[in-house]
């Protein structure tokens, strides 16, 4: 109660200084409800108030934007997405501190977009601007002509949030006995060395848009070293599993990529592509004593958006594939995925039905997400949706069979 | 977030029923007509605050600000947008590079939510520009050559001795069968414009309520275009309007789209 007793003081605070300083506020309150259908269950229940504090001049500005959840009657969650400042010159621009840095041309696919780490915490169902994890970094954007420098300082390396356990987006790791689990190198100190760094160049064209892009950077995701120990099986004497040590680990990665963006005949081609150096995948390789054996790794897309009429229609072919695969290891050697996307505006863009499916083509499984949303004015809208998960148990979206839930939003802007 | 896709600046609606105060004493075909309205003098560079307010049969209002730069580079029209309200979209910027030569435009938006630019198709012109009673074809440069013009007569509108020409597309799938406009014989500005859809019936009625000399151009600064079968209209004031100011060509950049105002 201290806690939010004291971000409601400040907010007041703020909100009293910022009238006082002319400061812009704008944002966004929401309520979010969802019920499961196999359980009748309220999946999700969320009340969302996003503020945005923002203050432009010529040279200088800032940006705050502290966003505040409230889950079911009482848990509050805090974050503060955003909070920066940005310096202006003749042909360079300076942005220091917390900060959200989206790249790449895929949509609702993060392959070079990899600056900003996920919230994975519901999974892949928040707004894509939600999604994101803001990052502690220096940036600095070179422009020349219609072409951009990009260089990233992460200083504060930020991992993948996950679901903890006892949320319906865990899933539960399948050992074959109760494992040790061992934190004690997971996290990473922040210094100069331990520092990630990311390049940019991009072009904006009149035939094509493009970026090129470097990392030396960590693996968002910890890699899963395990070790593995042994007794005899007292009946007949064979070596049999008794143990297992897990020590998750963070692991750098080097990834050169791009991306591109293109019209042709009034269809929008896209196109986007990584190459991971070295990153580390679960095997079942005998000869690997932790568990793990390193790999590079491809992950790319080819995406188009056109209209049929007044529908605006999107589709995304999405491959990763493991380079010089072994059959031990536990991912598939190439795992394909499409993205489908429609939308229909109506009534003078007051009502918009869209239709939004990730469709996993490697286990035949799927996440599909019709919604239809309507604007009862220019701040106040209606939203009712419902995520669907069907196909394997073992798919990325078949393992949340039992969450396919229908929704609601209420949103108010101002 | 709502949609929000743009052709050519919505200032070209200024454009669009044109200028050129110059009159020969000689009889005119439809085709030079609408060409003095087309070839206007508009200023190497515009800046202004456009107010756009939406009312429906019931007289319900829903307004858009828009603030706006264009600049004519010879070759190429760049214009930039930066949406002030609604809430919802506010600093969503959208930005369009219109080429002399037929090449079609190239568009781009910025989402500040997404914090992403984004190329999108400039095919749509027959999609309504925000919900309002505008297409994006209507807000756009059409060419000369695009219709067959004819002249059908001359008759006095609002008092006004006006030229009133048919213009037909010569593309069998253009949504407008036909436009009629009438254009004010002293100064070649269009002072209403009919649209007639596929089935030859009237759809709308384009009405110029104000002009105003700025930097010695000619500029619409209060229209509407009124929906006559549903009954909806939609009007456009242009404000703080300043032309030739010596806008920098790097105005027109992705860097501005993300900076924003």
């Amino acid at each position: 109660m201290k806690t939010k007793g004291l971000i409601l003081i400040l907010l007041l605070i703020a909100g009293q200084y910022t009238r006082a300083q002319n400061i812009d506020i704008s944002g966004f309150a929401r309520s979010y409800e969802g019920i499961l259908f196999n359980t009748g269950d309220f999946g999700i229940v969320q009340q969302t108030l996003n503020l945005n504090f923002e203050k432009r001049g010529n040279k200088v500005a800032f940006k705050a934007n502290p966003m505040i959840y409230l889950y079911n009657a009482d848990s509050l969650d805090f974050r503060m997405r955003e909070l920066y400042l940005d310096l202006y010159f003749d042909n360079f621009d300076i942005r220091i501190g917390k900060q959200q840095v989206v790249w790449g041309k895929a949509d609702g696919v993060f392959i070079t977009d990899i600056v900003s780490p996920l919230n994975l915490t519901e999974f892949l169902l928040p707004d894509f601007d939600e999604i994101r994890t803001g990052v502690i970094a220096t940036k600095v954007n070179y422009y020349f002509g219609n072409s951009t420098l990009e260089a990233i300082l992460i200083p504060v390396f930020t991992p993948t949030e996950r679901p903890p356990p006892g949320s319906i987006w865990y899933i539960q790791p399948d050992f074959p006995v109760t494992p040790t689990w061992d934190f004690s190198r997971e996290a990473i100190t922040p210094s100069l060395e331990s520092s990630e760094v990311f390049l940019k160049y991009t072009a904006l064209t009149s035939a094509i848009d493009f970026e090129i892009m470097g990392a030396y950077t960590w693996d968002d995701n910890p890699t899963l070293h395990v070790q593995k120990e042994f007794g005899l099986d007292p009946n007949t004497q064979q070596p049999i599993l008794t143990g297992l040590n897990i020590t998750p680990e963070h692991h750098r990665l080097a990834i050169g990529g791009g991306s591109f963006s293109s019209e042709i005949k009034g269809v929008i081609v896209r196109g986007e592509a990584a190459y991971y150096n070295g990153k580390y995948f679960l095997t079942e390789d005998p000869l690997q004593p932790d568990g793990n054996i390193q790999k590079d790794y491809l992950h790319y897309l080819v995406g188009l958006d056109f209209n049929l009429g007044p529908v605006k229609l999107s589709s995304q072919f999405i491959q990763q594939s493991i380079l010089n695969y072994d059959d031990h290891i536990l991912n598939e050697k190439t795992e394909n995925t499409m993205t489908f996307l429609a939308r229909y505006d109506m009534l003078r863009e007051t009502l918009h039905l869209e239709l939004f499916s990730y469709i996993g083509l490697t286990n035949e499984d799927a996440l599909i997400r019709p919604k239809i949303t309507y604007d009862f004015d220019d701040s106040f809208s209606i939203l009712l949706g419902s995520n669907i998960f069907v196909g394997d148990e073992k798919g990325r979206f078949g393992q949340y069979g039992d969450n396919s839930m229908a929704y609601m939003k209420i949103k108010y802007s101002f | 977030m709502k949609k929000i896709k743009i052709t050519t600046a919505v200032i070209a609606i200024i454009v669009a029923m044109g200028f050129i105060p110059e009159v020969t004493g000689q009889s005119l075909t439809g085709k030079q007509i609408i060409e003095k309205v087309y070839n206007r003098p508009t200023g190497d560079d515009q800046t202004s605050d456009l107010t756009m307010t939406l009312t429906n049969k019931s007289g319900n209002q829903r307004v858009r600000k828009i603030k706006q730069f264009t600049m004519d580079l010879g070759d190429v029209e760049k214009s930039i947008m930066f949406f002030l309200s609604p809430a919802d979209v506010k600093n969503t910027s959208f930005m369009n590079w219109t080429y002399e030569s037929d090449q079609g435009d190239d568009q781009w938006i910025y989402l500040p939510a997404l914090k992403k630019t984004k190329r999108i198709s400039s095919d749509s012109k027959s999609d309504y520009f925000m919900g309002s009673d505008f297409t994006y074809d209507d807000l756009g440069d059409r060419k000369l050559e695009d219709d067959t013009h004819q002249l059908l007569r001359e008759e006095t509108l609002d008092g006004k001795a006006c030229y009133v020409v048919e213009s037909v597309s010569k593309d069998e799938d253009y949504m407008y069968f036909k436009t009629l406009v009438w254009i004010d014989k002293t100064n070649f500005i269009g002072v209403q414009k009919e649209f007639y859809d596929e089935d030859e019936d009237l759809l709308k009625i384009l009405s110029i309520k104000e002009v105003e000399k700025i930097s010695n151009i000619w500029v619409i600064t209060n229209s509407e275009m009124k929906n006559v079968q549903k009954n909806h209209r939609t009007t456009i004031v242009l404000s703080s309007i300043q032309i030739n100011t010596g806008l920098s060509a790097s105005k027109f950049t992705e860097r501005m789209m993300m900076r924003g105002l």
